[in-house]
């Protein structure tokens, strides 16, 4: 599903340049819950934009869901991650001035749906994260944990191949954090998503199936997780 | 595809005073524009729909207006009598001599103002079909009165039905009001034009001809007849074309409004670029979170106008209302708003906001909503996702 091939990223600084990634190879199968740690720095973010396709490697190969990511302009990566990627940030994201179901319903308005099939895929999306009953509300009439919520319930709207999340307990307290974990891995358990994670948080281990570690862009080591998928 | 439009409705109704700030600063732009243009837009229809496309105007050569022109007595005599000039029932030519004053009225806040005083004889009446009297009644020859145009009676010191009027060095007493359908003979006041002359110790009683071609006459034939005499070295022009000539004197006017407006406007597009830019910088994650979700830079671009162009139409809705409202309390206040015109006689205007004058408005505030969105659009689309997405 994902396949990133010796890659580097290089960002250039004025005159320095900065070596985000090094030489970073890593495979992840269709439905892993997969997270990558490492300390700050380390080059998480960066490796997780590359796979999201936010991003194009200065060297190397990204590959997802049989796409070449480096090969395409602007607007083929908006339409790749359009189709095929699902997006979980650290601060939730939403767009302050859309409801809960306008903001999930957001990803639908960029395919052929109709009107009526988007508000029903939106309620269903906002179900399977618990949260029908506050489709109506404003993001700033909810939780954090439930911000979140809406916020992986607008990642999965369009049935995409693969979520990403940087972070996505790092504004968290404990119990929504397990909470957020837990809606993550039934995501691949349940719906075969590949979710790939950043994160800092140890209750993470516990919910993953493999996890890769970083060290000043280069990847160290993968070690299974608690979920105990069988990685590495 | 786009974004829905709640999406820029929205973020225009989150920052309610700073949208607000904006249309207000919009909307001044339109009122000024709309009242200066519908001023200018009025003093010209006021003297383009001034005269009959019927009537000649017979002034000496090289005169640019009657209040420059002199028309010696035998020449009247004689022009009157041509072919071509339609007769009343009695067998009278529809010849109207008139010689014209321009004496300072007195305003009601004690300006002093050039009106055009007209000395007339009957047939003046039957040659401006367009005059009627609408209160009291027609001057009586030789009993020193005077009639007024409707603009004039509010205006002036002593201009009212009743009243008596001091001009010249007599003192006229006011018998009547009249209306001319809007024309700028609502501008002047009416007298019998022996008692005018003498009042104004003039040799020559009349500086001008007006003259009525008859039914299916060839105006043009009477005109270059009026043109060729070589008794009198005269000028006949129709009188439409006269005044859209005087009309000419209101596009110096115009150029000086449209300025104007065009400075206005250049202050309003950068108060509308600088809300924008306010708004980009402190959306940049949201629209790093739109971009990853897969919008492209065309839809973000495409928002951001949106939201420019409704403060604009919200700057022109209000702006328009505003300035109808305006434009209907002044005329009410002044009784018409007072034009020095290329003749220094004053045009007494009607205030009439026109359609015309609110579509340059609404382009302005078209232009202004595109002109001052672009460049803060261009940069939110610029905007590169991973860049807006990390927190600063
Ligand atoms: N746009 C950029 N321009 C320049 N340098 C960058 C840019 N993005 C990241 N870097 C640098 O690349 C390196 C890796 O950054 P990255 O964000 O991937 O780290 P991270 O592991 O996600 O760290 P954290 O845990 O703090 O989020 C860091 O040194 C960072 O400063
Ligand atoms: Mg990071």
């Amino acid at each position: 599903m994902i396949d990133v091939r010796d890659v580097s990223r290089v960002y250039h600084r004025g005159a320095d340049e900065v070596h985000a990634l090094e030489h970073v190879s890593l495979f992840i199968e269709r439905g892993r819950f997969v997270a990558l740690m490492g300390p700050s720095g380390s080059g998480k973010s960066t490796l997780l934009n590359l796979i999201a396709g936010l991003d194009r490697p200065s060297g190397g190969v990204v590959e997802v869901a049989g796409q070449r990511l480096g090969d395409l302009g602007e607007d083929e990566l908006a339409r790749f991650r359009a189709r095929h990627v699902g997006f979980v940030f650290q601060f939730f994201n939403l767009i302050p001035v859309l409801d809960a179901r306008g903001n999930v319903e957001l990803p639908l308005l960029l395919t052929k749906l109709g009107r009526a099939e988007r508000r029903a895929r939106a309620d269903t999306a906002l179900r399977v994260v618990g949260l029908a009953e506050r489709a109506d509300h404003k993001p700033s009439e909810l939780s954090g944990g439930e911000q979140q919520r809406v916020a992986i319930a607008r990642a999965i709207v369009t049935d995409p191949e693969i979520v990403v999340a940087d972070e996505p307990t790092g504004d968290l307290d404990a119990k929504n954090a397990v909470e957020i974990l837990a809606l993550l891995r039934d995501l691949a358990r349940e719906f075969g998503k590949t979710v790939v994670m950043v994160t800092h948080d140890p209750r993470g281990e516990a919910f993953v199936d493999e996890i890769h570690h970083l060290d000043k862009g280069v990847l160290r080591d993968t070690v299974a997780g608690g979920a105990g998928g069988g990685g590495a | 595809m786009a974004l829905p439009l709640r999406y820029p409705l929205g973020n225009l109704l989150a920052r309610r005073l700073r949208t607000a700030l904006t249309i207000a600063v919009i909307a001044l732009v339109v009122v000024a524009t709309t009242l200066f243009g519908s001023l200018v837009s009025s003093l010209k229809r006021t003297l383009v729909s001034t005269g009959d496309e019927r009537n000649l105007i017979v002034l000496r050569k090289g005169a640019t207006n009657d209040g420059s022109s002199v028309l010696p007595l035998e020449a009247y005599q004689t022009v009157r009598f041509f072919d071509g000039i339609a007769r009343d029932e009695n067998g009278d030519p529809l010849a109207s001599p008139e010689l014209v004053v321009q004496p300072f009225f007195r305003t009601a806040d004690g300006g002093r103002e050039n009106v055009l005083v007209r000395g007339v004889e009957a047939a003046a009446f039957r040659v401006h079909r367009e005059v009627r009297i609408v209160e009291g009644r027609a001057f009586r020859p030789s009993s020193g009165e005077a009639i007024v145009g409707r603009g004039v009676a509010g205006r002036y010191i002593g201009a009212r039905v009743g009243d008596v009027l001091d001009f010249g060095r007599g003192h006229w007493k006011v018998v009547g009001m009249f209306e001319s359908e809007g024309s700028s003979f609502e501008s002047e006041v009416w007298v019998d034009v022996r008692e005018l002359a003498a009042d104004a110790k003039r040799s020559i009683p009349y500086s001008g001809l007006r003259v009525r071609a008859a039914d299916g006459a060839d105006m043009d034939a009477l005109a270059r007849r009026i043109d060729a005499d070589p008794r009198w070295s005269l000028e006949a022009t129709p009188e439409p074309e006269y005044y859209a000539k005087q009309a000419e004197s209101a596009n110096a006017l115009y150029f000086i409004v449209v300025g104007l407006a065009l400075l206005a406007g250049v202050g309003a597009t950068f108060g509308a670029t600088n809300t924008l830019y306010a708004a980009v910088q402190s959306r940049r994650a949201e629209i790093g979170t739109l971009r990853a979700l897969g919008f492209s830079r065309g839809a973000i671009l495409l928002s951001f106008l949106v939201e420019s162009l409704v403060i604009a139409l919200g700057g022109f809705a209000v702006g328009a209302v505003a300035a109808a409202a305006l434009g209907r309390f002044v005329s009410w206040l002044l009784g018409g708003i007072a034009f020095g015109a290329a003749t220094f006689t004053t045009s007494v205007i009607q205030l009439r906001v026109a359609p015309g004058d609110l579509l340059a408005a609404l382009a302005m505030a078209l232009v202004i909503g595109l002109a001052g969105g672009l460049a803060p659009a261009a940069r939110a689309a610029k905007l590169r996702p991973i860049e807006a997405l990390r927190r600063a």
